[in-house]
């Protein structure tokens, strides 16, 4: 196996007589959007984009780099998604200075959609919630954590500052056409069980950046089919840390009755193929998952949340675009609510946007966590990107419902970050250690 | 393109993005000279000074799986690859963000399975881009590696993506 751009696919002899393959929703979307019959794994196309997302800190270099390719405007004004997320509110001068020269260069471009501080969130919980990904489309962004997308049945895929200059000029993006590989999840979600416990099974049993690397991930199944869009976004966004070039998951009524009243545009509702080809099928029973948390350093170092029952931990934090959704502020309130944060431990919640922050306080979810002793920040990429927001100190420990935690991930160096669910981070800030929501 | 000779840097395993442009420098502007200045601050103690990577005068570095991980998009890591002199990475996998940003870049990050077990730092290796020859002039021993595709050559003949969109747009020619 090789993993270069290679020169020609090799079909397989089976396949050489066969007309038309099977093909992924992967595939599907990018021949859709490529103007083909037919794409196979391997090959490169240029397809078209359905919007291009780029946010604060790397923004005003897209921009000039976008100017520098010749054009003034960009390709669709109401296409181009400008955030403000990593660095608002700003902590100090010289990201408010960023921020005043980001907000300069997006105004003097006239784009249509400027999520700004006051109609902030992170971008990729932007991208979805305010319609800007639709089902058979492609959208990339300049931040990781596109892989988000897929929730909705999209290719959402990360990429640099140049490939978005260049989709802003030109509405296009080039590609290689993935290998995929498909898991399908059965079983039924049991208590206090979440697609980040599933996310972090996944990590630990396939290898964080292991051989999933370039490939697309295809999630499927009946426990994939009764997931609500909140869990299909966590499931999807943290695909990027297995390596995999795009997470997806088939569009379906769910996507359709979220999409309803926000989606910017027209979407198709795209599937795999019966005959598609999969390099490899994982199947997966959740009857058995368990709350499962990744220890510090490095996301495949998985167990499940029995085995560290007990250890300490100093700081609480759920937020993010992994896990700072409506659904997942529900459950650490439902956890949370007539009880209290243990003294030893303190606890920082952020809402992955101002949608998500108005509708957990009209849902009274913030009140019960106040009231639990749980501190409440404006939406922001927050410590994940350990900028600001409650940032990692010497010696802290912290339990984060978060995507990430290598070395000063969230801030110092010699702090150390475990990762879990928004449950698992609740019951164990109650308790004062890690512990098993189940056994609350 | 023709040969390239040089040293090379072997990296240990699981050197990721995070470690080549450390977090303080994520908000800094994408330059080459600038980037350079501490690139591979994070990966160890020796490089975490100013021009601690690049003095070295490195043309290669030889990894093994998944080179420059961990997830970050940021073209600071390859911009400040080559601003530090290096005109190759081989390795047995790439992290696909920074794959991309290296094509894009026009600076081959070439594929060659377990070439990191046959050189160590400061060997003298060559490079024969038309061939996909890569030799370890110390030590004698030789690797083949996957050409690119006509694509991305030609964004390399560019001098980029930048560059190879700039003239298509220029000519009035369609792109893809």
């Amino acid at each position: 196996m090789t993993y270069q751009i290679y020169e020609q696919t090799v079909n397989h002899p089976d396949q050489i007589n066969k007309l038309t393959m099977g093909m992924t929703i992967t595939e599907k979307i990018m021949a859709h959007n490529s103007g083909r019959d037919q794409v196979k794994p391997g090959e490169l196309v240029w397809v078209d984009v359905e919007s291009v997302m780029t946010m604060d800190y790397l923004g005003k270099t897209c921009f000039e780099k976008f100017r520098s390719l010749g054009p003034s405007e960009v390709f669709d004004k109401d296409k181009v998604i400008c955030v403000s997320d990593h660095l608002v509110p700003p902590p100090n001068q010289k990201f408010a200075t960023m921020l005043n020269e980001w907000r300069e260069v997006v105004r003097q471009h006239d784009i249509t959609h400027f999520y700004d501080l006051g109609r902030q969130g992170i971008a990729h919980q932007i991208m979805v919630e305010q319609g800007h990904v639709l089902p058979g489309k492609i959208s990339i962004g300049t931040d990781s954590h596109a892989n988000t997308y897929g929730a909705v049945g999209a290719v959402g895929n990360a990429v640099g500052v140049t490939d978005a200059a260049v989709a802003m000029a030109t509405g296009k993006a080039w590609f290689r056409v993935p290998e995929a590989v498909k898991f399908h999840i059965t079983g039924v979600w049991q208590p206090w069980v979440m697609a980040k416990d599933l996310s972090l099974h996944i990590m630990g049993m396939m290898h964080w950046n292991g051989h999933l690397i370039y490939k697309t991930l295809e999630f499927t199944g009946p426990a994939i089919d009764s997931l609500d869009m909140a869990g299909r976004m966590t499931l999807c966004n943290m695909t990027v840390d297995l390596g995999a070039k795009n997470g997806i998951i088939k569009p379906d009524q769910t996507t359709k009755t979220y999409l309803e009243g926000v989606a910017k545009g027209e979407w198709e509702m795209i599937e795999s193929d019966a005959d598609a080809q999969y390099e490899e099928v994982y199947e997966i029973d959740i009857n058995d998952l368990a709350p499962t948390v990744a220890l510090p350093d490095k996301l495949d170092d998985t167990v499940t949340v029995d085995q560290l029952v007990g250890t300490k931990f100093n700081k609480a934090f759920v937020g993010t675009c992994t896990n700072g959704r409506l659904e997942d502020i529900e459950v650490i309130a439902r956890i949370l609510k007539d009880k209290q944060v243990h003294r030893d431990v303190n606890m920082i919640l952020v809402p992955a946007s101002q949608t998500v922050y108005l509708e957990a306080l009209q849902a009274g979810h913030l009140e019960t966590l106040i009231k639990a002793g749980v501190a409440i920040d404006t939406p922001s990429c927050a410590a994940c990107a350990g900028i600001h927001t409650g940032v990692a100190g010497d010696g802290d420990i912290v339990l984060s419902a978060g995507n990430r935690n290598m070395k000063g991930r969230m801030g110092s160096k010699n702090a150390q970050i475990y990762l879990s669910s928004p449950a698992v981070v609740a019951a164990s800030a109650l308790k004062g250690v890690i512990s098993d929501p189940r056994n609350l | 393109m023709s040969k390239i000779e040089g040293t090379c840097w072997v990296a240990d395993d699981y050197v990721m993005a995070y470690d080549i442009i450390i977090q303080e420098y994520w908000t800094s502007a994408i330059d080459p000279e600038d980037n350079s200045l501490w690139v591979m601050a994070g990966v160890k103690d020796a490089f975490n000074k100013e021009n601690g990577f690049k003095d070295n005068g490195y043309t290669f570095i030889v990894a093994a799986h998944n080179f420059a991980g961990g997830g970050k998009s940021i073209e600071h890591v390859v911009a400040g690859l080559i601003g530090a002199g290096i005109q190759a990475v081989f390795a047995d996998s790439f992290a696909r963000l920074q794959f991309r940003n290296a094509i894009n870049y026009g600076l081959p990050f070439i594929t060659s399975k377990g070439i990191a077990e046959h050189c160590k730092t400061g060997d003298t290796l060559s490079y024969e881009p038309d061939s996909g020859i890569i030799t370890n002039m110390t030590n004698g021993t030789e690797f083949s590696s996957v050409p690119p595709a006509p694509f991305v050559a030609e964004v390399s003949a560019a001098g980029g993506l930048m560059n190879y969109v700039r003239e298509k747009i220029n000519k009035g020619e369609a792109i893809g």
